[in-house]
């Protein structure tokens, strides 16, 4: 039963959350949606932080509240932490004494505090005031502070919304690490598709108070990109090939003897590739049809590809694609299409530069 | 140069506004709690009341606290049956005066740093397993530390400076209700300006010292450390210059 269930029909100042999903408790779990969708209120409501709420939350079999029954178990006693947007760290306890407020107040103490300052890098900042850290710090110290708790889940209210790109590649390698290490299901609240892509094994869409989407995280990217909420891309998960330091570019495994070539891994980004494939993707309109393999060409990623749909949008046409058994995004203007003369089933190539393909170090970039 | 009933008035200020201000600590801090978070419409109407002490004439206070507090009324008569011994004009009705007296100088402090410090940080106290009492004792607190001391010392101060309320409820008993501010009005009647003029300045340097302790205590070391940060960059700044 290692599952989180939720259901709330309430009335909020200005919305309705309106919810009933089951979610399973491992890896992590992202939750899309645009502001003002309810996502952070959902979040309130699991932790136990909105009192005044109708519905039920049961996590890995335990009922944590009935309204019907007028069951509450209060925060404190849920075992489910949460990361805050804006850290609220302690602002009269230092570093390690905010850290350390966790784990004191933990059931269990399994976890040793200097492993979590090491996963969250915080070894020289122990004796620092918290008034005095970054945006990146705090929310480090945060989420060490939440880690030492031990909570059965964590929640993550859209903890890099204040960071730079180069924070949050940082922070998104370095939640990663800590997901592979403490197998700790977290649940990660973000309007970033970009962050989420990078970090999440299922997506749930919330839409005004309602789950629309919920699965597997490229698959319901792809199915977003017939709804055109989103940047139109085609999201892959695959396991590294190569390094091409000489060239800039690293490669990876499309297929056997088929590589997709990228940008070279920075050394930010390659702590993953310890434990994970590389995910990446690739906006729809920067990948291009022809009907002939352009063998001479600048362009270095060029595959046959068999069309599977086609759907006009307005003055483009979004073309779905099966390339080795991965799905494809590509959209292009309704001329090409109709100078193509393109059909459901044509074998056609598809193309595009290696610059095109995004990972971890584009965040930001959607 | 100070009589002996001096002393005794100045021992007896000290227990009164010692007492007052431990009481006032303890039923002050809930209902500085209570007004903080409380969102009805009846807030308004109990800040009212709480800083009514503030504008009214001690003597208004000291009127209706005289009549609850004789046996006839139940209060009072309350009080006697409990005790056996009347209320009005004891050393207990000083007190009970004083904090009604002296309420909103401990509750007002206390309430708006609570109301400053707001929801978000004791959230993220619960959501590490801390219960409602550990996060007064561990947040709240130190955080609002410095209120309590103003509070503390506001309300001490304020009780020590009472006069009319003391006059109209404890009359002048030696030993029992007669407190300095009477002792000195005393001095003043009977001519004997040099011993009011003692106990005038003692009053008014204690005062002073107690406001002088509150500001500095409010004062915080972190306010001192960011000085120190800003003077050295400053001098850093100097130095590249």
């Amino acid at each position: 039963m290692n599952e989180l269930s939720f259901t709330f029909n309430t009335l909020f100042d200005g919305f309705e959350l309106s919810v009933n999903q089951t979610i399973p408790t491992q890896g992590i779990t992202g939750v899309f949606g645009h502001s003002g969708s309810g996502k952070s209120t959902l979040l309130r409501c699991i932790a136990g932080l909105e009192k005044r709420t109708l519905g039920e939350v049961t996590l890995n079999g335990t009922n944590l509240y009935n309204s019907r029954s007028r069951y509450f178990i209060k925060p404190e006693k849920r075992q489910i932490g949460l990361v805050f947007q804006d850290a609220r760290l302690f602002p009269h306890l230092n570093v390690i004494e905010n850290i350390e407020y966790g784990r004191n107040r933990s059931k269990h103490k399994t976890l040793f505090t200097d492993d979590v300052i090491k996963l969250t890098q915080l070894e020289a900042l122990k004796y620092k005031s918290v008034t005095l850290l970054s945006g990146g710090e705090k929310q480090r110290v945060a989420i060490a502070r939440a880690l030492l708790a031990e909570p059965k889940l964590l929640l993550l209210d859209e903890p890099l919304s204040a960071l730079d790109n180069t924070s949050k590649q940082f922070m998104l390698t370095m939640l990663l690490n800590i997901q592979q290490q403490l197998k700790l299901p977290m649940l990660y609240v973000s309007h970033s598709m970009a962050e989420l892509q990078q970090i999440s094994d299922n997506l749930l869409v919330m839409n005004k108070g309602q789950v629309t989407h919920f699965g597997n995280v490229h698959n319901i990217i792809h199915t977003l990109n017939n709804c055109q909420s989103i940047t139109q891309q085609t999201s892959l998960s695959l396991p590294i090939h190569e390094n091409l330091p000489k060239y800039g570019l690293s490669s990876l495994t499309l297929a056997p003897n088929t590589y997709i070539y990228f940008p070279l891994l920075t050394s930010s980004t390659k702590s993953e590739t310890a434990y994970n494939n590389i995910r990446c993707f690739i906006a729809a309109s920067d990948i291009s049809i022809s009907r002939h393999e352009a063998l001479e060409s600048s362009i270095v990623n060029h595959f046959q590809a068999e069309i599977t749909h086609i759907q006009p949008q307005d003055n483009t046409v979004l073309i779905t694609l099966n390339c080795h058994e991965h799905t494809f995004y590509s959209s292009i203007s309704l001329w090409s299409a109709e100078r193509l003369s393109l059909h459901v089933n044509d074998l056609i190539y598809i193309q595009f530069k290696a610059s095109a393909v995004h990972s971890l170090a584009d965040i930001g970039m959607l | 140069m100070i009589e002996n009933s001096d002393l005794i008035a100045l021992f007896t200020t000290l227990k009164m506004a010692s007492i007052t201000t431990i009481i006032l600590m303890i039923i002050g801090t809930p209902l500085a709690w209570y007004l903080a978070k409380m969102k009805s419409r009846f807030k308004i109407i109990i800040e009212a009341v709480v800083a009514l002490p503030i504008v009214l004439p001690p003597t208004v206070l000291g009127f209706y606290l005289l009549i609850a507090f004789s046996p006839e009324h139940l209060p009072g008569k309350l009080w006697q049956d409990i005790t056996g011994q009347q209320l009005a004009f004891s050393f207990s009705a000083i007190v009970i005066g004083s904090v009604f007296y002296s309420l909103p100088f401990v509750v007002q402090p206390i309430q708006k740093a609570f109301e400053q410090l707001g929801d978000d940080i004791l959230e993220a106290g619960a959501v590490l397993g801390a219960n409602a009492f550990d996060r007064f004792f561990t947040i709240v607190l130190p955080i609002t530390k410095a209120s309590f001391i103003t509070a503390a010392s506001l309300g001490f101060a304020h009780t020590v400076g009472e006069f009319g309320i003391v006059l109209m409820i404890g009359g002048n008993i030696s030993g029992e209700t007669k407190v300095l501010s009477i002792a000195l009005f005393e001095h003043v009647e009977a001519f004997n300006y040099a011993k009011a003029h003692m106990l005038a300045i003692s009053l008014l340097i204690g005062s002073f010292i107690i406001l002088a302790l509150v500001y500095l205590l409010n004062y915080s070391p972190q306010k001192i450390a960011k000085m120190s940060v800003k003077s050295s960059n400053k001098n850093r700044d100097i130095n590249k210059a």
